[in-house]
């Protein structure tokens, strides 16, 4: 019981300790992909650090909301690594708190709240930037509940943990097209909710940004809260992505520190993977225009629909 | 009935081969350069000629390897390279003017594939053979069709018009190759000749309206002439 608990600690502890490795290492790559030096896969812990140490500074125009949406964000985003296979592939003391829709509300939750922020202080970059994300939340909402309804589909649960053990038991499942459109489908959506082309840009401050006009109000330590609860929603929705769905295997079976450790190296391993399939999409794509940004999500609605078909044959 | 006693390894086969078939009827639903529904259109042919061997080869039905060998060759080269030629001719790379956009295109053929579901499914349980690749392959059969008639509704140019026609037709081919395999190898033949009939006319159409009206696109054909 002690030691599942650790374990549940753990996990939460290797999403907010290991998030900002994984988005230094996609950039890292990037830039590698690029022909340029790069600034090595650790500079996104020197930019929080550097961004610890300034002071705050709030506009004159922000409520209550401009300081608790920060929290919120990153509060939301340790929640989620409680729900879902981080280091185990067995369900720890408090993982029956939500399933795999109740962690997307969570999610929805932190995203809500610094939508929330970007309108507060009245600034018209923070207002286009939240019209924006409501407009991809619309888009891309829909394709997300119906991969939800394809997985509990395929397994009959809408357990995360149910969904691994399923795919690890019965390769039949794993190569059957139901479960491979679903993995289609939901790396669209990875790329849609983790701020990648070809959706979002890859420059940060320009006219077209979409989550950075939203904090663009923020500086100093609030700034690297909600900076350190993105790069926390990407791990989330790559461990989603690689534990649950595409890379199931390498999980600590009975949960001794050796296990946990070696499933920390093997999510790390398999992030690399799918972080390359990522800088390949962004060094490959250009950015959509605006009035284009439905076409990647209406493919990967319809990868959804073609598996719950496929889902029917069995 | 054959599919009715598959092993789950050729059920699975099939119904991937199926659903990529489909796939690329959406690829050439959702693109707007028509090089693009080309090489779609082409990789479709090969899939359906690959799913004739593996049910030849599963059914034991020797005459639909020589099937295989022709839809490859007739649907799978040789049509393409005669609508190719005739895009290089006509100098249009792209549809110009869409009524329906590509993503709303797209939404609209997931409903159809919903709806074929549907009817596949009423079908499958009428004849008892509910849950099993059956429906699949009914599915696919009635959602290309449905796919083929949206296609050849939404676009204007000749030649996507020429290419829905041939997906609509493409969906029967695969749904007979799966629900009665062994038909007789001479209606096979007639059908891959009567194909190519369609495009050489085709061919002789785009010609004519080249020439007489200047353009292929359906929206500028507006003038009733007797």
């Amino acid at each position: 019981m002690t030691r599942d608990i650790l374990l549940q600690i753990a996990q939460v502890l290797a999403v907010l300790l290991l998030a900002p490795l994984l988005q230094g290492i996609i950039l890292q790559f990037e830039e590698r992909v690029q022909r340029a030096q790069g600034p090595g896969i650790f500079q996104p812990y020197r930019d929080l650090r550097k961004l610890f140490h300034k002071q705050i500074v709030l506009p004159e125009t922000a409520s209550w909301l401009f300081w608790i949406a920060p929290v919120v964000a990153f509060t939301a985003m340790m929640t989620v690594p409680i729900l879902i296979p981080v280091l185990t592939n067995f369900p720890l003391p408090l993982s029956d708190m939500g399933d795999i829709l109740g962690g997307g509300l969570i999610l929805t939750l932190g995203g809500f709240m610094i939508t929330l922020a970007g309108l507060d202080s009245g600034s018209a970059y923070g207002g286009i930037g939240s019209s924006r994300a409501v407009m991809l939340a619309i888009l891309a909402e829909p394709t997300l509940i119906l991969v939800f309804v394809g997985i509990t589909l395929l397994a009959k649960a809408m357990l995360p943990f149910v969904v691994n053990h399923l795919l690890v038991a019965q390769p039949a499942v794993y190569w059957s097209p139901a479960h491979l459109f679903l993995v289609a489908a939901f790396f669209v959506l990875l790329l849609v909710e983790t701020d990648r082309l070809p959706i979002h840009s890859s420059t940060h401050v320009e006219v077209y940004m979409i989550e950075e006009g939203r904090i663009l109000e923020y500086a100093g330590p609030l700034l690297a809260l909600l900076r350190w609860a993105s790069m926390m929603k990407q791990f989330i929705l790559y461990t989603i992505f690689c534990n649950v769905l595409l890379l199931p295997w390498a999980l600590s079976i009975e949960g001794t520190a050796i296990g946990a450790l070696g499933a920390a190296a093997a999510l790390m391993f398999k992030f690399t993977l799918v972080g390359c399939a990522v800088v390949v999409v962004e060094t490959t794509q250009s950015r959509l225009r605006f009035y284009r940004y439905q076409e990647p999500l209406a493919a990967s609605f319809l990868l959804a629909v073609l598996a719950i078909i496929g889902t029917q044959l069995s | 009935m054959l599919v009715a006693h598959l092993s789950p390894l050729a059920a699975s086969l099939f119904s991937l081969i199926a659903i990529a078939s489909l796939l690329l009827a959406f690829v050439m639903l959702g693109s707007r350069w028509l090089r693009h529904y080309l090489y779609a259109f082409a990789l479709e042919s090969w899939l359906i000629a690959a799913l004739s061997a593996a049910v030849g080869y599963y059914g034991q039905y020797p005459e639909l390897y020589l099937i295989a060998v022709l839809t490859a060759v007739f649907r799978g080269c040789l049509l393409p390279y005669l609508l190719l030629r005739i895009v290089r001719r006509l100098n249009v790379a792209r549809e110009l003017h869409v009524v329906v956009q590509a993503s709303s295109s797209l939404v609209i053929g997931a409903f159809a594939v919903v709806f074929a579901l549907v009817v596949a499914t009423h079908i499958g349980d009428t004849l008892g053979l509910g849950g099993t690749v059956v429906v699949l392959a009914l599915t696919v059969m009635l959602s290309m069709k449905l796919i083929g008639f949206l296609m050849l509704t939404v676009r204007h140019e000749a030649i996507s018009q020429i290419l829905g026609l041939l997906v609509l037709e493409n969906g029967i081919f695969l749904g007979s190759q799966i629900l009665v395999p062994g038909m007789p190898l001479l209606l096979e033949i007639v059908i891959l000749f009567d194909l190519l009939i369609i495009v050489a006319c085709f061919g002789l159409l785009v010609q004519y309206l080249i020439s007489h009206v200047g353009t292929t696109s359906s929206l500028k054909l507006r003038r009733l002439v007797g």
